[in-house]
């Protein structure tokens, strides 16, 4: 399954909300790195994620959130990530990453 | 007596997911529990993005191999890719997320089993190991 991506600028919250929905694995996460590059460039705010309807995402897909949280990070500005799927969730527990990418859901 | 499955690939990125695929398919029908497939499908996943990542040339494919026992999956990600340094490997540091070095990790948390044997100038070989009761 391919990657889907909507996006839209919240001036209500002052983040890119970025809906991911299908899959990001070696053969798609180049679209997002784009994409995420593409609206930083365009406007620095967070991002967020809505991974409702993301089925799917590997090392690949994981590294390029780190990539762009690092780049971000440098201006003060971060990536979260909202309602993973469990297996998501999983993944981003046992990396450890959900300390960066769902720190605000877990103090909710 | 283990029945035994192969599949060739070609070593591009696209094809990742018809692995990924097959494969749940295949722990499906063995009757694991979804989270067991869940986790056999990202592991498998990871091993054949490392090739396609780390090497394979676009027309040398890589082979996945399924052994399916009574109480066991073990997959193998077979490539002619040239080999690494295992011993070399780091760790990632959760305090110092890289981009990369997270798949290897991904896999030993994922599987029962992980065996890695890479021979430099050759290829590389990583095992895995899911019990169907564990």
């Amino acid at each position: 399954m391919a990657l889907q991506m909507k996006h839209d600028f919240s001036q209500e919250a002052g983040v890119w909300k970025v809906r991911v929905s299908g899959e990001v694995d070696v053969a798609t996460a180049g679209g997002l790195r784009g994409l995420l590059a593409d609206l930083f460039q365009e406007k620095q705010s967070d991002i967020v994620l809505d991974m409702s309807d993301l089925s799917y995402i590997d090392s690949t897909g994981l590294g390029v959130l780190i990539g762009a949280y690092g780049r971000m990070q440098e201006s003060g500005h971060g990536i979260r990530v909202e309602h993973p799927r469990e297996n998501i969730a999983k993944l981003l527990r046992i990396t450890s990453l959900d300390r960066i990418f769902c720190a605000a859901e877990q103090t909710e | 007596m283990a029945d035994f499955l192969k599949i060739s690939v070609p070593g591009k990125p696209e094809y990742v997911s018809t692995v990924r695929m097959t494969v749940s398919a295949l722990a499906n029908s063995a009757g694991f529990d979804i989270e067991a497939i869940e986790d056999i499908k990202v592991a498998v996943s990871e091993a054949c993005t490392n090739v396609v990542r780390h090497g394979v040339e676009e027309l040398n494919g890589y082979e996945v191999s399924c052994e399916l026992g009574d109480d066991r999956l073990v997959i193998c990600v077979i490539d002619h890719a040239g080999g690494y340094d295992v011993a070399g490997y780091k760790m990632p540091e959760p305090d110092h997320p890289k981009e990369g070095g997270l798949g290897i990790f991904i896999i030993r948390a994922l599987m029962d089993e992980v065996d890695i044997f890479s021979e430099i100038g050759s290829g590389t070989r990583i095992q895995m190991v899911k019990y169907t009761h564990r």
